[in-house]
């Protein structure tokens, strides 16, 4: 039971990163209606910079966290008038364009962080960031202070975004733009400064999720943002594009679900029996298991 | 289709006029390196191009090899086998002998090439499985995994009387596996019983579900076979869930890389280590090379394969010498199977650290070391022949 | 034929036919990454067959060719008309599957690679010209029946489909169907260049298939232009070939090159460098060169 216990935990801590991501991918997702398949690399980008003022200020936490959220945010800013350009078709999620512009930064920043920062070595977190000793521990089952705060930070951040694009007028500006520019700036939303807001909130986000996974994970290399792109994508199809709760509730179970097969069945076979459940899935249901808001 | 005929023709004719390769007078003896210089893995190959050109520069101040200068030109193939195999075609034509390829993927991809147009390529980074595919044409710079591990192993285990059952974790790359199944041999050998492995996911972010499993075993020891920084993200796994025999803990020699140091930090003072490299030797040229990899890497002690193409450029230069090999193109063919048969059966190879002999490829008496970390730095355990 | 030509040559045609591979589908908005699943499994079953079974290369390559066709088929069976997303997941789904089974094979070598394919032909001369004939012969054959298919009924149909799904088929046209055919011709097609891409190695290893492919395929794809055939015709050889002819100072930044490549030319040219307009200018211009030419 300690065992099963301690894996689920395990798959929580593991969901979380997930959840976290899929937030951020949702969110932009929401607001400006792109598939961001390189949002992983964004945040392992702003991971980084995290790392590189904490060296050049003795591990001043504050401005490492600050300098983190601002290059995702700096980044979003900077690749928003390109993902305005290739949308097409408004009112509709044009994956293909967004992707592939996706992928290409995506490709641009792994290429950049595997030539310029620690040449291309994984970077570690200081303990004063990442921790040493678990916050509690029970036998086998060990709970760190990054996995807590990954996992309610998740939670909240889930809560506030739906509250926030569900349930307020710059919410709904927000949504109003992404689904019709022309509506919205008819209707009397400023597009520019709410445009811009909405990459900047989403470049928030990315910001803390850099700071909480460096403290979860506790170090970073230059190809970790590639290794979970394709989770995050999966996760966010399989709960339904841009359905909040339902990436909160899809990211938590397929943590859970890599936890219990790596630790009962197989390290190796993890990711494509989570694969293939997920298929099942989404061709039972192709609109996600929650439905998609785009 | 004539539209698609005459299209093609003129991309076909454009590449030809690329590849074309005038013959140049030999002014100095060139080798090319085929290595990863971008990519995931650049920065070990900057380590394995280092130890190279170091060879280069000490023997050109000793007068080069029979008068002319040795130069290392790094060619890059980025770990993709597509790159590699055009890049070593292209050398094939003209080139004498040649360092690399890195790593296996391009190995795989490149050395039929080599094999194909009897040129020497010496792939001293990889285990003697992949070597041995492409011998004359290369040499393993090890012995074979399944009689080389299981006595290391074995000697680390007999270290704690307590060892009775071991678990493995094991990353499933290139021959990993293959080295882990040679652990357990020489575990078992001893009367260790060696538990399930633990596999190891590419791509795992996070390990405390391959933790939790593998203390469920209630093992004695465990032994590392995945990569370094994935192994110091474990150990600290293993370490908050309660695991304290540190020296009980062993990491392959694929693991002592820098990343298990600056991942792992104080979390792996105290575990063993196995290598092939120790940095504790005590002679003129380890220790000027030492000196020089710490000045031009901020301290950093040497990268335990750096020595490698170091003693590789050495070893070519042996064979030049002896075996007369002139350089001259029209001779290139009789003078590429010189140096392989030279290498193939050197005796007494001055390697930087000792000395050592190759019979039909493979090196006969080359001794592994047992480390254990302290302080973020290794001090010798011992040495295993 | 000087080495680095053949290797050139090669890689780039099985490059073209991939970035085929992934073309068609696309007509109907499906990214079909089981491509590069298809190549491993066709490769490494081709492999097997030729080295331990001792049969012919040419019977081994049929056989890769009908077993990324049956896999295909299959497959298009439940995602014949599925939507975008769940063919990109199949697509993942089967990569990953493909690498665990095939990592976990010892009798195909797993982890550490399958060595040694016999040369075709008794040496290797004759193999790389039979590789070489094949290969090209392909792009002519495909490159032909995808010209036929985007000139024909069905390629309109799938250019309906691409434009609005709804649409199409409220005017008639079978979306599983035509789903199903261009997801199975394109499985084929990869299946065979799975064989035929080991066989330029002459070995498999389980990094020669990896979601790196799926990028260089997709890269090609977009910049070439994603709705003629010709872009990936023409693009794929500056693509491979251009970067190996840069100093290795430029050399070291490809990737980010490739990237900002991607970037610019999806905001300055969405559709990709090769348009159907720009090809239906130069058919016209050609024409009537030739009509100048008959009237002389």
């Amino acid at each position: 039971m300690q065992v099963f216990l301690a894996q689920v935990i395990n798959g929580l801590s593991v969901g979380s990163i997930y959840v976290l991501l899929v937030t951020g991918f949702n969110l932009l997702l929401l607001v400006a209606m792109i598939i961001h398949f390189a949002y992983p690399q964004v945040v392992v980008f702003s991971m980084y910079i995290t790392w590189l003022v904490l060296r050049l200020t003795g591990n001043n936490i504050l401005l490492g966290a600050a300098a983190g959220i601002a290059a995702s945010v700096l980044i979003n800013l900077l690749s928003a008038p390109l993902f305005q350009k290739v949308m097409a078709k408004r009112g509709e999620v044009d994956i293909n364009a967004t992707m592939v512009m996706s992928m290409g930064i995506g490709m641009i920043i792994t290429d950049v962080l595997s030539h310029t920062f620690n040449k291309g070595f994984p970077i570690a977190f200081p303990e004063a960031l990442a921790g040493r000793r678990p916050l509690a521990r029970l036998g086998l089952i060990s709970i760190q202070t990054g996995q807590v705060w990954s996992l309610a930070v998740g939670i909240i951040a889930v809560s506030a975004f739906f509250l926030l694009l569900y349930k307020t007028r710059t919410g709904r500006a927000f949504r109003a733009i992404a689904e019709d520019p022309n509506g919205a700036g008819l209707v009397g939303i400023p597009l520019l400064s709410t445009g811009l807001q909405s990459y900047a909130l989403s470049g928030i986000l990315g910001g803390l999720i850099a700071v909480l996974l460096a403290m979860l994970l506790g170090s970073a290399s230059p190809g970790l943002g590639e290794q979970v792109a394709h989770k995050v994508l999966a996760v966010s199809i399989i709960a339904g594009l841009g359905n909040l709760a339902g990436g909160l509730v899809v990211g938590l179970l397929l943590g859970i679900l890599e936890a219990i097969v790596q630790g009962y069945i197989s390290g190796s076979w993890s990711n494509a029996i989570a694969f293939v459940i997920m298929l099942v899935v989404i061709l039972a249901k192709p609109k996600g298991l929650f439905g998609t808001r785009v | 289709m004539r539209k698609i005929c005459s299209v093609l023709l003129l991309v076909l004719l454009a590449a030809g006029s690329a590849f074309a390769q005038p013959q140049v007078e030999v002014k100095e003896w060139t080798v090319p390196f085929l290595n990863c210089l971008t990519g995931p893995i650049a920065a070990i190959g900057e380590y394995l191009e280092w130890g190279a050109e170091r060879a280069a520069f000490e023997i050109n101040a000793a007068g080069g090899i029979k008068g002319k200068p040795v130069k290392v030109v790094g060619v890059d193939t980025a770990m993709d086998p597509q790159k590699g195999s055009v890049e070593m075609a292209k050398l094939v034509e003209n080139t004498l002998v040649a360092l690399g390829p890195v790593p296996e993927p391009v190995i795989m991809a490149a050395m039929p090439i080599a094999v194909e147009n009897g040129m020497m390529s010496f792939t001293a980074t990889t285990s003697y499985e992949y070597a041995v595919k492409y011998f004359p044409w290369t040499v393993s710079w090890f012995p074979p995994t399944e009689l080389r591990l299981g006595v290391l192993v074995a000697a680390w285990a007999k270290q704690f009387s307590d060892i009775k059952t071991v678990i493995q974790f094991v990353e499933p790359y290139g021959p990993w596996p293959g080295m882990a199944d040679a652990h357990v041999k020489g575990l078992t050998g001893m009367g260790v019983k060696v538990l399930d492995k633990v596999e190891v996911p590419s791509d795992a972010v996070t390990f405390g579900p391959l933790a939790v499993k593998a203390l469920d075993a209630k093992p004695d020891g465990i032994v590392f076979v995945c990569n370094a920084e994935k192994i110091a993200k474990i150990i600290k796994e293993l370490k908050s869930r309660g695991w304290t025999k540190m020296d009980h803990l062993l990491v392959f020699s694929s693991g002592d890389a820098p990343e298990l140091y600056s991942t792992g930090g104080k979390d792996v003072d105290g575990i063993q280590v196995y290598n092939y490299i120790n940095p504790f030797v005590d002679n003129p040229r380890w220790n000027a090379f030492k000196a020089a990899f710490e000045k031009d890497h901020n301290g950093m002690a040497p990268f335990s394969l750096s020595p490698n193409y170091y003693d590789a450029l050495y070893m070519i230069k042996e064979a030049i010498e002896k075996t007369g090999v002139t350089g001259d193109p029209k001779k290139l063919k009789e003078e590429r199977k010189k140096i392989a048969d030279y290498c193939a059966n050197v005796k007494g190879f001055k390697g930087i650290q000792f000395n050592w002999d190759m019979k039909d490829g493979v090196p006969t008496n080359k001794p592994t070391y047992i480390f254990t970390i302290e302080n973020g730095a290794k001090t010798l355990t011992k040495e295993v022949r | 034929m000087p080495l680095p030509l053949y290797y050139f040559l090669s890689i780039t045609a099985v490059n073209v036919l991939m970035s085929w591979a992934l073309y068609l589908p696309y007509r109907v908005t499906n990214l079909h990454f089981i491509v590069v699943a298809n190549m491993a499994i066709s490769g490494y079953t081709a492999a097997y067959m030729v080295m331990n079974l001792h049969i012919p290369f040419g019977v081994a390559l049929l056989a890769g060719f009908l077993l990324g066709g049956l896999i295909g088929y299959v497959v298009s069976l439940f995602i014949g008309d599925a939507p975008t997303f769940a063919v990109v997941i199949v697509g993942f789904t089967f990569i990953y599957i493909t690498r665990t089974v095939i990592e976990n094979m010892k009798v195909i070598g797993g982890t550490l690679g399958l060595f040694g394919l016999p040369s075709i032909g008794g040496s290797p001369a004759v193999h790389r010209w039979i590789i070489i004939a094949i290969l090209y012969g392909l792009v002519l054959l495909v490159g032909f029946l995808i010209h036929r298919f985007d000139h024909s009924r069905l390629g309109r149909a799938a250019s309906a489909v691409f434009v609005d799904k709804e649409l199409a088929a409220s005017l008639g046209v079978d979306i599983k169907k035509l789903g199903m055919l261009v997801q199975t011709f394109s499985c084929t097609l990869a299946g065979g260049c799975g064989v035929l891409y080991g066989f330029i190695y002459r070995s498999f290893h389980l990094d020669f298939f990896t979601f790196h492919l799926v990028g260089i395929y997709m890269t090609t794809i977009f910049v070439g232009g994603y709705t003629t055939l010709w872009g990936a015709l023409i693009l794929t050889p500056i693509l491979y070939g251009v970067p190996l002819l840069f100093p290795s100072a430029i050399q070291a930044w490809r990737i980010v090159i490739y990237g900002a490549v991607l970037i610019l030319v999806l905001v300055l040219k969405p559709e990709g460098f090769i348009t159907r307009r720009r090809v239906a200018s130069i058919e016209t211009f050609l024409s009537r060169i030739r009509k100048k030419r008959n009237i002389q």
